[in-house]
């Protein structure tokens, strides 16, 4: 009985572990592939401004001005939407409101980014065009698409952060005579605060993250985003379309931009990390 | 020292009481100041307030006018070709026009229960573990941070070290293992979540009951902490299989994007309708009318994911009903 209760642990143990083992392997098998970018090409030139494969050029700065553009793009537009959201949720809505938008924000979350960029690429892409006189395609439509993409995530977290806070100090506010608007601005956001925080960032690492919907409407090409219906580059766009058909080097180099990826995306859980920490610790 | 409960400044008189002092006034050009610039203070609060709660109001109905808009448009565009037999069963026409997309549904849900068979055991042990036999301390912390870091790696990423690792290292080459093998990866941190929680959910006492009456904690967890979590467990399940429906990414090269034949055995290249759409976007000119395929396929598949979704919730609402929980 007792070696069997033993049994059952160490299995479930080794079970949990399989995320551990997960990330370390996807750290080692995406490094291991772009070894040779580093020693072929060598990081200056990996980190420079440069694409041309043909004369041995692999720099990826491009990609990660493309990737910064339409993630800063995509959060300007679906922050204030997001939280919004959530703040009416939490705070506005009618009870019947609140179950329906509960349910639609879930909804948007389900909708394939596929789909999406579809949407974007026949429907949204062509008003752009005639609207700018302009390919249609790049970092606005991105940002657009993006925006949609991370409200769910953004509102959801945002969603949890804002019920955290005790309703006692928002009755408080209240009983002294705030405003609705008050008691939210000056109890309810700052006491929020870092949850909001985690929120937006863990919606830039779906933002950094996403492929299939941009790269239905980024363009696509090798150039920086001049404009902001010019089309670009992303580095996850890039890694999607070119990885089928590179050899060698340019193959390697592609996985040195999943490797960028990948530390980007840790570093955004070291950052919730310490953020969550802090709040913690304040308490 | 009384205090004054009512919300006006009550002033009589040239005396003020400020503070337990009795102050004289000149006039009474300060008590209007003090009034004035409490009721101007007011106004000005109570307008705010009207201007944020419209403002409020506006984005989270913008925000639910998207998704309105989004539903609307794809399946207003696609529709009538997802839902006609002929589509739906057909078989994909590389040269001409009318073709289906019966390879790439068939693939889609192929690769969802391959990736459910083998992401749920991995997903609802280490719930299991992390919620009934850790303790909290330095392992925990090591799992969560290894979900956590697995939760936000790009699903592109996924793909390539699925190409890397399954594709060519264990040589399974483009087949629905790879793909389920490192959708599982992907999908893992989700099921994990979710069955955390709906075991969180279980009150603390059908354990004690359980255990007060001899059963040890394997036990516990397999007769009664799992069946109660049973609900919220299979609602996740369910939710996943829809993001493993819609995932195209993690899916390119790791199963394939176009194939002719039904995928039979898992270790055959397959063609799910997401990496399809991809592969209509990119080599689309092919076929004269695969703007009309494409459309068909994007509605098929949000129509997947809508059945999936609604599923999931009358999944949890027959669960609660038959076991008379109320929530």
């Amino acid at each position: 009985m007792i070696d069997r209760e033993w049994i059952v642990k160490k299995t479930l143990f080794v079970l949990a572990m399989i995320t551990v083992l997960g990330i370390i392997l996807i750290i080692f098998f995406v490094a291991r592939e772009s070894v040779p970018a580093f020693t072929e090409a060598g990081p200056a030139n990996l980190f420079s401004a440069t694409w041309n494969p043909q004369s041995g050029q692999y720099g990826m700065l491009i990609f990660l001005a493309g990737t910064l553009a339409t993630t800063v793009g995509g959060l300007l537009l679906g922050t204030p939407l997001a939280i919004g959201s959530a703040l009416f949720l939490t705070q506005m809505a009618p009870r019947r409101v609140r179950s329906i938008a509960t349910r639609g924000v879930e909804l948007l979350a389900g909708v394939p980014s596929i789909v999406l960029g579809w949407l974007g690429f026949t429907v949204m892409v062509p008003w752009i065009r005639s609207a700018t006189n302009s390919t249609g395609t790049g970092v606005l439509a991105a940002s657009i698409i993006l925006a949609i993409m991370v409200i769910p995530t953004i509102a959801t977290i945002s969603k949890d952060a804002l019920e955290a806070v005790p309703e006692s100090h928002i009755q408080a506010a209240l009983a002294m005579g705030a405003t609705r608007w008050q008691m939210i601005r000056r109890v309810l956001l700052p006491a929020a605060r870092p949850g909001l925080l985690v929120a937006i960032i863990l919606g830039m690492g779906r933002a950094i993250g996403e492929t299939m919907a941009v790269a239905l409407v980024i363009g696509p090409a090798t150039a920086f985003p001049t404009s902001l219906t010019t089309p670009t580059h992303t580095m996850t766009t890039k890694i999607l379309i070119e990885m089928g058909e590179s050899t060698g080097v340019q193959r390697s180099s592609l996985f040195a931009m999943g490797l960028v990826l990948l530390l980007l995306a840790m570093l955004l859980i070291l950052l919730v990390r310490a953020v969550t920490r802090q709040r913690e610790a304040a308490r | 020292m009384s205090i004054d409960l009512e919300s006006e400044v009550e002033i009589e008189g040239p005396e003020v009481e400020v503070a337990g002092y009795v102050r004289e006034l000149k006039d009474d050009r300060v008590e209007k100041i003090i009034q004035g610039s409490i009721a101007r203070n007011e106004k000005k609060a109570r307008i705010y307030d009207r201007v944020a709660t419209t403002v409020v109001w506006t984005l989270a109905l913008a925000g639910l006018g998207i998704l309105a808009f989004i539903i609307f448009v794809i399946l207003y565009r696609g529709i009538a070709t997802a839902l006609t037999p002929g589509f739906i069963f057909g078989k994909p026409e590389a040269m001409k026009e009318g073709g289906g997309i019966w390879p790439m549904v068939v693939s889609s849900f192929y690769l969802a229960l391959l990736t459910i068979a083998v992401v749920v055991p991995l997903g609802i042990g280490a719930a299991v573990y992390m919620t009934e036999f850790a303790r909290e301390g330095r392992i925990t912390g090591i799992v969560r941070f290894g979900a956590d870091s697995l939760a936000t790696v790009p699903s592109v990423v996924f793909g390539i070290f699925g190409m890397v690792l399954f594709v060519i290292y264990f040589g399974l080459g483009y087949s629905l293992l790879a793909g389920a093998l490192t959708l599982a990866l992907l999908n893992m941190p989700t099921v994990m979540r979710t069955t955390e929680e709906a075991i969180m959910a279980v009150p603390y006492s059908y354990r004690e009951a359980a255990m007060g009456l001899g059963a040890s904690r394997w036990e516990t967890v397999k007769k009664i902490v799992l069946p109660s979590a049973m609900p919220g467990i299979t609602t996740g399940v369910v939710l996943t299989m829809g993001r493993i429906v819609g995932e195209s990414a993690a899916v390119i090269y790791t199963v394939g994007l176009f194939v002719r034949k039904v995928p039979v055995s898992p270790l055959q290249p397959a063609a799910p309708m997401a990496a399809n759409i991809w592969h209509m976007y990119t080599e689309g000119a092919l076929v004269s009318d695969w703007m009309r395929v494409a459309n068909g396929e994007a509605a098929f598949l949000l129509l997947v994911v809508l059945v999936l979704n609604l599923g999931a919730r009358l999944i949890a609402r027959m669960y609660q009903k038959r076991l008379g929980m109320v929530k």
